[in-house]
């Protein structure tokens, strides 16, 4: 049985949203777990942060990053179907009235945990705040797929400065701990940003949870590929997490680990692809 | 009384040089003259006597089987062996044999013991392939109306799968539900190409469909469904959920790139094809020294797999030769292969490059003792003295425990220490109408356990509904 794509739509030049129909996993989603699908028979396992769960549907935003997020992009559209969809899968993040509660991201995943969450904390009551940073003013999402209608205090910075704040939201974070209290801070996107947050924020002792991306294969906790040390323990993402405490994650390895242990595999697939599409006229 | 003859007729295998180079079968299997012809070195002890029944987890008629065989009664024989165990190409293929039917068998005493464990994949092969087991198939159809209740199953492996077709085949309605994108548990995810074709499990797959089985892939239950909303819709449950989650060492080093668990290593090569990558889109980086850390069957599989896919592999255990609890048969061909092997090496830590891939293992010799422990293994100390393997690619094979999704959100299931699930005597646990059975209560066990657990438990779940039914 196939999961149908009901929709897709360019969110910049580099990312797109999606939406597919998995009432299965749509029924009992919470914001901070995950899914995980396949495209085809020969495809990989890739786990995706969500965007929206709504009428059976699950909404994500992806990058073109590899080969099967470029993939999805141009050989799938509505009516096509992926060919596994899973979930939800790792643990919930609690969601009740923290106060004043901010969500900060910098890249595609981040961007779509933000909608989510905040979107889940400002109906348990709490103030929301939100901050959204892209590269540039064309890299920023169209105003409906923005965290703006989920926050009390709205903040978008682009790096270059051509639209909203100039700067990343590790600035406008800065600003906001030692202007307002914050009670708590949620934050995805970029690990390297994820690791520097959460050197910003530990002196001043506010909880910050982070969403740790690692490379996974089944996503249920069967094959450790997903492990990071937490508080000195091996722990797994995609079971234990993906959501931790930001303040005991050991970010090195974790940084390096997402970014490395296929590095050399990943560009191979992804320049034999592009071949290909070049053959096709496709671009 | 027969001849004794005391040399097994050897099956046929492909030659190392050609195998190696290739994820295909390795041993061939008997051919019918040749499978006939073992079957005449079997004595034919009585069913009450027979020690090889006696040492089957599920308790095949053995003698009966073969003495089918000997007469040229394929589907006799078969239909024997389905009495008791629906799989027997997988467990033909994947049994411990040597420690079960073989180990016990009186032939065993004088020369080789009688080898069951091919002729009982004969008798599954031969009959796939001409036509008999459809025949048989078609009489069990009958009873197979799904009237009887409607049962749920969690988890599509060895326990599951048997659970499933027992009850299915005593007219219930099973629906099995997977947390992966296909069916089979550890004989998709674990057991590689070579030791156990996929396409034999897709035929038995197959099989289990024909008798009105639903398999729901992508259903993770503690996830996608709770135990409890399962509960609601079915009669019963069995939780077949198996010990999917790996053990790694708790030394220095275990976060460098390149050191695998088994079960990712595994998971990659065999149910994501990374072996044909890219050609299948899972990748799988793998350097040119392998050291697999374990001695069961996983790391001989591992070793195997790591060997076909170009690196040199070593097996470093931390007991002797004589404590390796893999089969005889994976141990051999790993041999055969040029797989090598280090005994009474514990690792302490892995050491990594620059980059942070790993580079070498550091190991702590160790020495054995004459006192045993639990499971009749000789006791190991540590002598102080220190050996470093270089390694660019290490492998940990050292077992695995129960997955904790189901207990963590089924909070009313009673778990051991262990982790495993808190069963009765039939196979019953804490919460009325769910049962368990193979590794998810066993720990880490066998093929042939998980599957007598799945036929104990659909007799238990069958009583437990008609007596249900009864007082309603």
């Amino acid at each position: 049985m196939g999961y149908r794509i009901t929709a897709k739509e360019d969110l910049s030049p580099i990312d797109y949203f999606v939406e597919v129909e998995a009432p299965h996993v749509a029924k009992t989603w919470k914001p901070g777990q995950f899914v995980v699908f396949i495209l085809h028979e020969r495809g990989e396992r890739i786990p995706m942060s969500v965007y929206k769960a709504e009428n059976g549907r699950i909404g994500m935003f992806i990058r073109k990053l590899g080969k099967t997020s470029m993939q999805l992009y141009y050989e799938y559209n509505p009516g096509d179907e992926l060919w596994s969809f899973v979930g939800p899968l790792g643990k919930p993040i609690k969601v009740k009235n923290y106060g004043r509660v901010a969500f900060v991201s910098d890249a595609v995943c981040g961007q779509a945990e933000n909608y989510a969450t905040l979107k889940a904390m400002r109906e348990a009551g709490n103030h929301t705040i939100s901050v959204q940073t892209f590269e540039d003013r064309e890299r920023v999402y169209p105003e409906k797929f923005l965290a703006r209608e989920v926050a009390d205090e709205y903040y978008l910075t682009t790096l270059d400065g051509s639209v909203g704040l100039k700067g990343h939201y590790l600035d406008v974070v800065k600003e906001l701990i030692e202007k307002d209290k914050v009670d708590v801070i949620f934050a995805g996107g970029k690990l390297g940003s994820l690791a520097k947050l959460a050197e910003l924020t530990r002196p001043y002792g506010i909880p910050t949870y982070a969403t740790v991306r690692q490379i996974m294969v089944d996503g249920t906790g069967m094959c450790g590929s997903c492990r990071v040390l937490y508080d000195g323990e091996v722990k797994f993402a995609c079971r234990d997490g993906p959501v931790f405490d930001a303040h005991k994650i050991d970010w090195e390895d974790a940084i390096r680990r997402n970014a490395e242990r296929f590095a050399e595999q990943e560009r191979l697939a992804k320049e034999r692809y592009l071949e290909y599409l070049r053959a096709k006229g496709v671009i | 009384m027969p001849k004794l003859i005391k040399e097994r007729v050897p099956t046929p295998e492909r030659p190392v040089e050609e195998r190696v180079k290739d994820f295909g079968e390795v041993n061939l299997g008997y051919t019918f003259e040749l499978a006939v012809k073992e079957a005449e070195r079997c004595l034919q002890c009585p069913e009450n006597y027979a020690p090889c029944i006696k040492g089957c987890p599920v308790h095949i008629n053995i003698p009966a089987f073969i003495a089918k065989i000997k007469e040229g009664d394929i589907k006799g024989a078969l239909r024997i062996i389905w009495n008791d165990n629906t799989l027997p190409a997988i467990t033909g293929r994947v049994c411990p044999q040597e420690d079960q039917c073989e180990g016990a068998c009186v032939v065993g005493k004088v020369g080789d013991a009688v080898n069951i464990g091919k002729l009982e994949r004969f008798v599954a092969d031969y009959a796939r392939k001409h036509g008999i087991e459809e025949e048989l198939l078609c009489e069990f159809e009958e009873t197979c109306t799904g009237e009887r209740g409607k049962v749920a199953v969690v988890g599509a492996g060895p326990a599951g799968l048997t659970c499933a077709g027992e009850l299915a085949k005593m007219g219930y309605k099973v629906t099995i539900f997977e947390a992966l994108h296909k069916p089979g548990g550890v004989l998709i995810y674990g057991i590689p190409e070579f030791r156990l074709p996929k396409e034999i499990l897709d035929h038995e797959l197959a099989k289990l469909k024909r008798l009105g089985v639903e398999v729901k892939t992508d259903h993770v239950v503690g996830k996608t469904v709770t135990l409890e909303e399962l509960l609601e819709e079915y009669d019963a449950v069995f939780i077949g959920t198996g010990a999917g989650t790996p053990k790694l060492l708790n030394i220095p080093g275990i976060l460098l790139d390149r050191i695998y668990s088994a079960n990712e290593f595994l998971t990659r090569i065999n149910l994501m094809k990374a072996y044909e990558f890219p050609e299948y889109d899972t990748p799988i980086s793998i350097g040119k020294k392998t050291v697999v850390i374990g001695a069961g069957n996983t790391a001989m599989d591992a070793a195997r797999s790591a060997l076909r896919l170009g690196s040199e592999v070593t097996i470093a255990y931390r007991r002797g030769r004589e404590d390796m609890t893999a089969r005889a048969e994976e141990i051999q061909h790993a041999e055969e292969e040029g797989v090598k092997f280090e005994f009474f090496l514990n690792p302490v830590e892995f050491i990594g490059d620059e980059n942070g891939r790993v580079k070498a293992v550091k190991f702590e010799k160790m020495r054995p003792l004459e006192e045993r422990d639990a499971r009749g293994k000789r006791k190991i100390v540590g002598t102080g003295e220190y050996v470093t393997l270089e390694a660019d690619t290490v492998i940990i094979a050292i077992g695995l425990e129960p997955n904790k999704i189901i207990t963590e959100e089924a909070r009313g299931l009673k778990t051991n220490p262990n982790g495993t699930l808190v069963v009765d005597e039939n196979l019953m646990t804490s919460i009325p109408g769910v049962f368990a059975g193979g590794d998810a209560i066993r720990g880490e066990a066998t093929v042939i356990l998980a599957m007598g657990d799945g036929k104990r438990a659909a007799k238990a779940i069958d009583e437990y509904i008609r007596s249900k039914k009864a007082s309603a």
